[in-house]
């Protein structure tokens, strides 16, 4: 039990230090939610409600990154790896858009 | 953004059986035109530069051949498209593409077909230049604009200060394609409210048009398109959005084009190669022309709607015809 106890402790202080994952929906062609804050070596878990095609992408050089065709029901992971405030947008509906700001 | 937020919040609110009221409200917004024209800070709508757009856009000096104007292809009495399968421009060449209405241009993300130019003063600028088109070098049209004395006086009225350039020239336009607005239309009546001011069949149409259609995948919106690119599957060798940016998810892809005043601007599809409504219904009701074709959208809905039904459809769509615009069409030009 005392070795039992130890181990949750530790796991709980290196969480800390872990990375986050944020889920962003694409539903009713729109990004949900529309803004999020996160740290570097965060990730964003792009997935897709909706019953047609969506795509993320971020032209922003920091963290430029084009998830592709994104079916319906798929969801695809993006790793952030810089700091700033960036566009995320949708090539296929471009009026779907996203603010992610990295700490 | 904010409104289609709360129209499938609502959406979602009746479907739990929340009050019907609430939802009539929330898709009235929906489907209605905001009042405010949308327009870039340095180009504040003012009737000096409506009107000098106005006159650019009938101006048929504004073309190399001095016989094309903006309007040859955008006519007021044809939807403001041309009522061609393809343009015809420059000494009867043809151009690639159908030519798009620019009713409601002001509120679509991008414009043409294939999304090119971000804004409507952008824009303005292509078909004036392109040989297909009014073939008219920019740098000799201002030389010959600022050549009238007419124009540059209307110019320094409208815009104080800037001259007669390529950007002056370009905000003229796009002001007055600013008031190149729908309203008024059956359907705008029926939103609001008038439930005789559509037929029952019509009002069938809308039922199909929101749900076994799938239409409002990509027509969605007050002005019937949400400005999405897809593929319909034409398959006819034209790449779209692709020759833009050269993504994979843009082969073929072209954008969703507006339905308000569609009985007007037949024929349809980018190439012009549905002349009905019936025809354009049950193309995108099927999955696309050619449902097998690289790219295809997942957003055209394999709905197997029946004849009838595609009969409700072109109902409905019918009731989004606006009475014409009240406009002045300009017969003498500045000298």
């Amino acid at each position: 039990m005392k070795k039992m106890v130890s181990l949750v402790s530790i796991l709980l202080l290196c969480s800390s230090g872990w990375a986050a994952e944020f889920v962003v929906e694409q539903k009713g062609k729109q990004f949900s939610p529309n803004t999020i804050k996160a740290k570097v070596g965060d990730t964003v878990r792009f997935k897709n409600s909706d019953p047609f095609a969506h795509n993320a992408y971020s032209d922003d050089a920091a963290i430029a990154f084009d998830i592709g065709m994104q079916a319906p029901g798929d969801d695809k992971v993006v790793k952030l790896k810089a700091k700033g405030k960036f566009s995320v947008g949708c090539n296929i509906h471009p009026a779907m858009a996203l603010t992610i700001i990295v700490e | 953004m904010f409104k289609k937020s709360v129209y499938s919040f609502v959406t979602a609110m009746v479907v739990a059986g929340v009050g019907s009221s609430v939802f009539a409200a929330a898709e009235a917004s929906h489907f209605t035109r905001p009042a405010n024209v949308p327009f870039p800070a340095d180009n504040a709508m003012a009737k000096e530069r409506i009107e000098l757009g106005k006159l650019l856009f009938f101006d048929v000096r504004l073309s190399k051949s001095e016989q094309i104007s903006c309007a040859t292809c955008h006519d007021p009495k044809k939807g403001w498209s041309d009522g061609l399968p393809k343009a015809v421009g420059h000494e009867g060449r043809m151009g690639p593409r159908n030519t798009p209405t620019i009713l409601n241009g002001a509120y679509q993300q991008t414009q043409f077909w294939d999304g090119r130019a971000a804004t409507l003063e952008e824009q303005a600028l292509g078909p004036i230049q392109a040989d297909v088109e009014m073939n008219m070098p920019l740098d000799e049209l201002i030389v010959k604009l600022n050549g009238i004395p007419g124009y540059v006086k209307l110019f320094a009225k409208a815009y104080p200060g800037e001259g007669v350039t390529k950007e002056s020239l370009a905000k003229a336009i796009a002001s007055f394609e600013r008031t190149v607005v729908s309203s008024n239309a059956p359907f705008d009546r029926f939103i609001k409210g008038d439930k005789k001011a559509i037929s029952e069949n019509a009002k069938k149409g809308f039922e199909l048009f929101k749900g076994k259609g799938g239409c409002t995948n990509c027509h969605d919106g007050f002005n019937f398109t949400d400005g999405s690119f897809h593929n319909i599957g034409l398959d006819d060798g034209d790449v779209g959005r692709y020759k833009v940016k050269s993504k994979e998810i843009f082969y073929g892809a072209t954008k969703t084009p507006t339905l308000r005043d569609v009985t007007k601007s037949s024929p349809y599809f980018h190439n012009g190669s549905a002349e009905t409504l019936e025809e354009a219904s049950t193309v995108c009701s099927s999955g696309g022309k050619n449902p097998q074709a690289r790219n295809v959208s997942t957003a055209l809905k394999k709905a197997d709607l029946t004849r009838e039904e595609i009969g409700y459809l072109a109902d409905f769509m019918k009731t989004l015809e606006s009475p014409a615009m009240k406009l002045d069409i300009p017969t003498k030009f500045p000298k």
